[in-house]
């Protein structure tokens, strides 16, 4: 097992080394073997993995880590000097003396520095599968890139290097490894935003990397209040084993506080919409199986910890309203990618307020969530790459051609959109515990758990408008064109986006089986408690919810199998005859509503602040 | 045997009921103007006669949609008869309206797109206080299946009369009735969604309105559990209500029907829910 | 009970302008009101032809409205009924010969039913209306007739493109 996690870590990094020096030819066949090489592994290891696996390393990597430390944020240093980023200067030099300090005051030794249970599992699956179908696509995009030979062979390495350093980051217990890694991932982040070298990528670039810069410092803190609480070594499963104490709530909410600004929560949303500028592979990695995931994993990590504690109250309150904050900042979207990023950051509120509920059925919804939305985003922005290189089209405003154009992508545009939506579909299915299990939060919580409800309700019919704002958009086509035929986008592209077609409707039929053979274990170590999974006739119950699965069948043919034969049935025996627009024969051009509400972010960022610092004033209190 | 007889028999007969309601609704709605009105089989006249009209269509597709939005309404009504989960059923209607409001946008007609946008801002008007009700009904019920609550013996009127004064507003959002009617908008865009289908296709989108007055009647019938006599009272009261709030009313813009229903019902609903979780 | 009997029950109707002074128009309107009521015959005023049996046409056929009367015409489902309503719809009326006007419906299209004066009446047009549901009722039996003998409705091709129908309409007078 260690052979093929460590694989796992070492795999990505070599071959990120060797995309660099490999000539094109080679380097392409590289790239789609590791990719599936990766799944491989990463499906082998789920499943073999029956109990959480402990590992440490040799002594001297300890030294290597703290070096890589220090190396790193030197790098970062001079990144702010050369850009003249007061900002980043600043947050640099805060982390490096605490680092400094830490490295100093706290023991050297480290007993276990890995811990892979079946939550890293279950990240490793996302990670590499998803990553990996990412990295054959950004084959062909990268291709198209105007950039030098050499940045392109740069670009794949860097995408490489992310999945190692992700699989790291969700592997590791102690919290200085951890550390790393999180800046690790801040740092590939930066660079692949910065990709393109123009005044608005660097500047991009520079938010992002400030940003995640406070969540970096924020665990170096935690690492300083848990050793100051004397729980010893600075690891998450430490940390789990003095849940009831009461100066844990310190170090739990800087951790948390690092997951709000690498998940891209307000008031940190704003690296995540800059990271468009970006090419579109890397909105892809960063919004479906990197990056933002991190997010919500730290939370399901701490979830036995975080649960019931005030802590994890402001946290829902904070991710409640960031889902419809960030849906109504959507509504004012007119970028079909900065549309996906918002959305983004609203499903990413729910994920992480499911993780900090941590009952049973809260943390199987997380994890429904995070694997429906990892796949459905990945296929959205796969789709939004192939918009830009196949067809130019940025902007939702200039697609209303494309239903005649393109009608493949947009069918798998429109199922992707209803995916995120719509029962039958997976990340639904999320959606519908969250609200279920809302419910019985108003029932105990009151107030709270009131306001959340309303935000869930107004946020997911603000997302559905916009949603259907999008697809309005992309699917109108004249009468003259019955047939349709899909158009050719290139072998790579159309694979890809096939895969992950497959993935979202296969993981529909599947899931039943899914949630219990797949996600109630993982949720039952995750959130150290039973989670009773019995199918009961045409019944699922998890723990207290019932999940009928007939409607859900059924809705089945209804949705994704309608939306498919739709375009492909043709009724014979029936006249054609033109729309109706009163008797003219012009051809109009379409456009949606549009709802100005700017206005209303900076208030957003206030209220993001105001919760962020209420986080740390109730856990002090 | 009886709780199951019943809402298949329900079932069966809806477009039957939803008919004679709209045939109903039209002669009420005649005689609040002073007009006679047509016969109460109206609906099924035109029924008839679309049934036997040449058939046309813009495009395959659109026609397709049509039919499935009829389809998957009638699978929700019997999910949510059957006593299925309050969610689930809300969300399986906003299937069956996405199937037409796609069908709206997949033709190059300006109505039919102006109508799908309007459509999916009433969807916007409404949903959110749709769900904020099963809410509480989940919290006074303990559970989301809406068996629970046709079986139990104490009205959810009594116990939450704001909840229902906000599903009241909400109604003719969902049922395009005066003065929310913009998705529709006869005169203005020509019936929005339902306008490029005609003949057979048109029946589906025609009699699917049908299933939507057995859909919200029922929505309303909730209200009084197992009361049946205070149930059908509630009916009454409702079909009056809307009827006289269809003639009285004009339209208005779909701007102010988001502020009002955000503003008004889903602030009722939302009071409904913190007095229901105080409580 | 004979089922069929009941479609004609059901007449939809549409109203096209075709350029008149809109006297007949609001003559039209006032047969929806109170008063005539003609919804107690199951009409409905559609605004739509794809949904509608019975076109009511007012005014003279003027230049600019000559192709869309044709295109509204050719976008209704067979069976379906013609009404030309008034003075000019039917022949020109007072714009007979104007540059600017071809004069009469039936120069694009088939009329069915010619209802008189110049303004026309509320019972006149009501009366047209019960003629041509006659005959709308005796073009769909003919339709039917041709479906059971046939097993289809038109005798050339199973599917019929009307979406360039209109865009052959050429001016009667030059
Ligand atoms: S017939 Fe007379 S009243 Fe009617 S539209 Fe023509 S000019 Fe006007």
């Amino acid at each position: 097992m260690y052979f093929f996690i460590t694989g796992l870590f070492l795999l990505p990094l070599i071959v990120s080394g060797l995309l660099l020096v490999l000539p094109g030819k080679i380097s392409k066949r590289l790239v789609i073997l590791t990719s599936f090489l990766l799944s491989a592994l990463a499906l082998y290891i789920f499943i073999n993995t029956t109990a959480p696996l402990y590992f440490s390393v040799p002594g001297y990597v300890n030294e290597v880590v703290a070096g890589a430390d220090i190396l790193l944020l030197v790098y970062f240093g001079w990144v702010a000097l050369r850009k003249k980023s007061g900002l980043v200067g600043i947050l640099t030099v805060l982390q490096l003396a605490g680092l400094l300090y830490l490295l100093k005051t706290l023991p050297a030794s480290h007993s276990m520095q890995f811990m892979v249970d079946k939550l890293s599992v279950f990240m490793f699956l996302l990670i590499n599968v998803i990553s990996g179908i990412i990295a054959v696509f950004s084959l062909r995009y990268i291709e198209e890139e105007a950039c030098s030979a050499f940045r392109k062979k740069y670009f794949l390495s860097i995408l490489f290097w992310f999945i190692g350093v992700m699989n790291l980051v969700v592997s590791s217990d102690n919290l200085e490894y951890f550390f790393l890694f999180f800046e690790l991932t801040t740092l590939a982040s930066f660079l692949l935003i910065g990709f393109r070298k123009d005044a608005v990528s660097v500047k991009n670039a520079l938010t992002a990397l400030w940003m995640n810069q406070v969540g970096g410092l924020a665990i170096l803190a935690a690492i300083f209040f848990i050793a100051y609480n004397g729980y010893g070594e600075a690891t998450f499963s430490n940390l789990l084993a003095h849940t009831a104490e009461k100066g844990i709530l310190l170090p739990l909410a800087l951790i948390a506080v690092a997951a709000i600004s690498k998940g891209a929560q307000l008031p940190f949303s704003k690296w995540l919409l800059g990271a468009m500028v970006a090419p579109t592979p890397v909105s892809a990695l960063l919004h479906s199986s990197t990056m933002v995931k991190i997010a919500p994993f730290i939370i399901l990590r701490l979830s036995p910890a975080l649960k019931d504690t005030p802590v994890a109250m402001v946290l829902i309150g904070l991710t409640g309203f960031v889902f419809i904050a960030a849906a109504v900042g959507a509504l004012a979207q007119d970028n079909f990618k900065r549309i996906l990023a918002h959305s983004t950051i609203a499903l990413l509120a729910l994920m992480i307020m499911m993780g900090a509920m941590g009952t049973p059925v809260t943390i199987v919804a997380s994890l429904v969530l995070i694997l429906f939305h990892g796949i459905s985003k990945c296929m959205l922005f796969l789709n939004a790459g192939v918009l830009e290189r196949v067809f130019h089209l940025k902007e939702t405003s200039d697609m209303d051609r494309l239903g005649e154009s393109g009608p493949f992508t947009s069918l798998v545009i429109t199922l992707g959109f209803m995916s995120l939506l719509l029962p039958p579909f997976g990340a639904f299915i999320g959606k519908w515990l969250s609200i279920e299990t809302l419910g019985a939060l108003a029932t105990e919580k009151k107030i709270l758990g009131a306001l959340v409800m309303v935000a869930i309700a107004g946020g997911g019919a603000v997302l559905s408008l916009l949603y259907f704002k999008v697809m309005g958009g992309l699917v109108s086509r004249s009468g003259e064109q019955d047939r349709v035929r899909f158009e050719k986008t290139g072998p790579i592209y159309s694979a890809t986006i096939y895969i992950l077609l497959g993935l979202v409707l296969a993981g529909m039929i599947g899931l039943p089986l899914l949630l219990t053979h797949y996600f109630a274990p993982v949720a039952a170590e995750t959130g150290r408690q039973a989670v009773p999974v019995v199918t009961e006739g045409w019944n699922l119950y998890i723990a207290s919810m019932r999940l009928p699965i007939l409607p859900l069948l059924v809705a089945f043919f209804l949705l994704p199998v309608t939306v498919i034969t739709a375009l492909f049935i043709r009724f014979r025996k029936v006249d054609r005859a033109r729309e109706y627009m009163c008797g003219e024969k012009l051809n109009y051009s379409f456009s949606s509503f549009y709802f100005s509400t700017d206005r209303a972010t900076p208030y957003f960022y206030a209220a993001g602040v105001l919760f962020l610092a209420s986080l740390i004033l109730v856990a002090l209190i | 045997m009886n709780d199951v007889l019943i809402p298949v028999i329900l079932i069966l007969l809806a477009p039957l009921l939803g008919g004679l309601l709209y045939g109903f609704e039209r002669i009420v709605k005649a005689r609040m103007q002073r007009r006679i009105g047509p016969p109460l089989l109206q609906p099924f006249y035109d029924f008839l006669k679309l049934a036997g009209k040449r058939r046309m269509m813009v495009h395959s597709a659109h026609a397709f949609l049509g039919i499935m939005h009829f389809v998957s309404l009638w699978f929700a009504l019997a999910v949510l008869l059957l006593g299925g989960d309050l969610i689930l059923v809300i969300f399986l209607h906003l299937l069956s309206t996405s199937l037409l409001i796609l069908a709206g946008y997949s033709t190059r007609s300006i109505f039919s797109h102006l109508g799908a946008n309007r459509a999916a801002i009433s969807v916007l008007a409404y949903e959110p206080v749709l769900i904020i009700l099963a809410v509480s009904i989940f919290m006074l019920n303990g559970t989301f299946d809406t068996a629970a609550v046709f079986t139990s013996s104490e009205p959810l009127l009594y116990k939450m009369p704001l909840a229902f004064i906000a599903l009241l507003l909400v109604l003719p959002i969902k049922l395009k009735k005066s003065p929310f009617d913009v998705a529709e908008a006869h005169q203005e865009i020509t019936g929005g969604v339902e306008l490029e289908f005609s003949g057979l296709f048109y029946e589906a989108v025609y009699t699917a309105k049908w299933l939507d007055y057995v859909f919200c009647y029922t929505l309303v019938f909730l209200f009084a559990g197992s009361n049946i006599l205070l149930g059908a009272g509630l009916l009454v009261f409702t079909f009056l209500y809307l009827n006289a709030l269809d003639n009285s009313t004009a339209r208005v813009s779909y701007k102010q029907m988001l502020r009002f229903s955000l503003g008004v019902a889903f602030s009722l609903a939302f009071i409904n829910l913190l007095i229901n979780s105080l409580t | 009970m004979n089922l069929a009997s009941y479609r004609k029950k059901s007449p939809w109707i549409l109203h096209y302008n075709a350029g008149g002074c809109n006297g007949c128009d609001i003559e039209i309107l006032a047969c929806l009101a109170p008063k005539y009521d003609i919804e107690r015959f199951g009409m409905i005023n559609t605004g739509n032809p794809k949904q509608s049996d019975i076109l009511l046409v007012t005014g003279p056929v003027t230049k600019r409205s000559r192709e869309r009367l044709v295109e509204i015409y050719a976008q209704m489902p067979e069976p379906k009924v013609v009404i030309s309503c008034g003075a000019c719809a039917s022949t020109g009326g007072v714009f007979r010969g104007m540059y600017n006007c071809e004069g009469g419906v039936d120069q694009f299209i088939p009329v069915d039913v010619y209802v008189c004066g110049c303004g026309t009446r509320p019972e006149q047009i009501i009366d047209g209306v019960v003629q041509a549901l006659a005959i709308l009722e005796k073009k769909t039996k003919e339709l039917e007739e041709s479906v059971k003998l046939k097993r289809e409705a038109v005798k050339e091709g199973h599917q019929l493109n009307r979406r360039h129908i209109a865009d052959e309409i050429k001016p009667v007078l030059s």
